[in-house]
């Protein structure tokens, strides 16, 4: 008896080191390209063209400082700047006006609320591609087109933070209002005195995806975006692609700086990250 | 007046959203009505359905949606059941953080560097997919052959957004009660039919979720082969919004291409239907 379960504590021990290893094996194949994404950067062109191992043989700034030193031609310093300008105001300006929405949705006594919050998350089903076209002919009447208002206002207009923001809302307790409306708080200053601070988790993911989410946008400063000096990073990066075809170092470079700065943040703030997009499937 | 007062909260999103949102929905809708050339002098005219039924005629219109309907088959079924496959993976590992984030972390990735990342593995002289086949005489033209260059997209596809799926069934997995599951152990259910007969049914929601977001996702399907193939070779790769998007941006027929988007979006709209009601009876 005592050797058979011996055993069968021994085999459950050997599943779940397979188990592990395997899990392991199919981290290390999900990390592998990033790694060698920021490892290639260091290569001259020659060891790109003839793969000889993971590490550069005669690692080389080369890359890196063609990039930045040829400020005419690839303009990546201004890349960089318009991508964190127009990342940090999408999201400023939906955290502002995300949260207000929500907390009069969802706090204040309002007629009809259910109808605008139901038009509102209704509009989450609507795919992005639909909306190209007469936004394009929109910001072109309003002369906002091969501009940063381009990307920053229309982002204000997603309707998934002010359904984020209304959901956490909803679970903060009432007696909290009502003691600080007793003490002569305006309905501002609950927003501002009770809400805001107890939803800082809310508010923490809602930022790190809009950021995320507008750093990485493509279709958008595509589309909307003329000039070379007005690109945002992954436009840019990907003109390098059309412009640099044989000069692989130089484009795996210019991606590492794209790429480097969402590495951080999703370092630092990886649980808030995962967290989020896994309450995205568990709300209904 | 006091309780309509609270609106003003609201206001500054509501003029976002009526002008960037409903007014480009409904406004788009009105364009599909029009020729509307930005190229000519020519004031838009309107043609009723003429948009629509040019479409429905329209050879690289049928061409592109069947290569979105393929790459839909492909990727939509690979996509969830790896996902599944890896969130019951890590559901079963004591420590999952760091194997969690590892498949997250490509999501992370802006679609141009995740593009130009594969551009390279996928090439066809001195990628190294094939650097590493060439030990066994093998070299596959992932990108240039018609065949290869639709798989090889999904291939990619995979790698860059399992994650998201993968995070939402984990999270779903560890929401059914372990008592079901040490219930059926010790009636002598085992792994398999433990899976099959109680965590697959508690897990449909979330499955249906998932499978829903991920066909939306997959019909909408632009950035991996607009920066990878460009929609090659032979237009095996150029899906619905890459051709949306070149006849507005390229051939600037804004009535045409709003007229695509909107019978793209029934398209979705329809499948998700069909999916979600034969998903839902079973």
């Amino acid at each position: 008896m005592m050797r058979r379960h011996a055993y069968r504590i021994s085999t459950a021990k050997l599943g779940h080191a397979a188990r592990e290893a395997a899990a392991a094996a199919i981290a290390v194949l999900f990390v592998l390209p990033i790694l060698l994404l920021l490892v290639t950067a260091f290569k001259p062109d020659a060891e790109i063209l003839h793969f000889h191992g993971l590490l550069p043989r005669a690692p080389t700034l080369v890359n890196f400082r063609r990039i930045f030193g040829s400020p005419e031609e690839i303009p990546i310093f201004r890349w960089l700047l318009n991508s964190m300008l127009i990342s940090s105001s999408v999201t400023l300006l939906v955290l502002s006006v995300d949260s207000l929405a929500a907390y009069a949705l969802a706090r204040l006594d309002l007629p009809a609320k259910r109808l605008v919050f139901g038009l509102i998350v209704a509009t989450l089903m609507v795919p992005g591609q639909i909306l190209l076209v007469p936004v394009y002919l929109i910001l072109n009447r309003l002369g906002w087109l091969d501009t940063p208002l381009a990307l920053i206002v229309p982002a204000g207009s997603a309707a998934f933070g002010v359904f984020l923001l209304h959901q956490f809302f909803l679970t903060i307790p009432k007696e909290l209002e009502d003691a600080a409306r007793v003490d002569g708080c305006t309905r501002l200053g609950i927003f501002r005195h009770v809400i805001l601070p107890l939803s800082r988790p809310a508010l923490a993911t809602l930022a790190i995806f809009t950021f995320i989410g507008s750093w990485n946008d493509f279709l958008g400063p595509l589309v909307f975006l003329d000039s070379v000096d007005k690109y945002t990073l992954p436009v840019g990066v990907a003109l390098f692609q059309t412009s640099y075809y044989d000069n692989y170092g130089l484009t795996l470079a210019a991606s590492a700086i794209c790429t480097l700065p969402v590495l951080v943040i999703f370092l630092i703030f990886q649980r808030n990250i995962i967290r989020g997009i896994a309450l995205t499937g568990l709300k209904e | 007046m006091r309780r309509l007062s609270g609106y003003l909260f609201a206001t500054p999103y509501l003029i976002l959203f009526s002008a960037f949102l409903v007014a480009p929905l409904l406004y788009g809708l009105a364009v599909s009505l029009f020729r509307w050339d930005l190229l000519t002098t020519r004031p838009p005219t309107f043609v009723a359905a003429g948009n629509y039924a040019e479409a429905v005629a329209d050879p690289y219109f049928r061409k592109a949606l069947a290569v979105t309907l393929e790459f839909v088959a492909l990727a939509t079924p690979t996509t969830v059941a790896l996902a599944l496959l890896l969130a019951a993976l890590l559901e079963s590992l004591r420590r999952q953080t760091l194997y969690r984030a590892a498949f997250f972390v490509p999501t992370m990735l802006t679609i141009s560097v995740a593009g130009i990342l594969w551009r390279w593995f996928f090439n066809t002289d001195f990628g190294l997919l094939n650097s590493g086949l060439a030990r066994f005489g093998v070299s596959v033209p992932w990108l240039t052959d018609t065949r290869f260059a639709m798989p090889s997209i999904v291939l990619m596809t995979l790698w860059w957004t399992v994650g998201g799926p993968t995070v939402i069934l984990l999270a779903g997995l560890q929401n059914i009660p372990r008592q079901f599951l040490e219930a059926a152990s010790i009636d002598g259910a085992g792994g398999f039919t433990r899976f099959r007969t109680i965590t697959l049914p508690l897990l449909r929601p979330v499955l249906l979720f998932v499978v829903a977001m991920n066909v939306i996702g997959a019909f909408q399907v632009f950035g991996q082969t607009f920066i990878v193939t460009r929609g090659g070779p032979e237009l095996a790769t150029r899906v619905l919004v890459q051709y949306i998007y070149e006849t507005a941006f390229n051939n600037y027929r804004m009535g045409y291409s709003a007229a695509m988007s909107w019978l793209l979006f029934a398209v979705i709209a329809l499948v998700t239907a069909v999916l979600l009601g034969l998903l839902r009876e079973r």
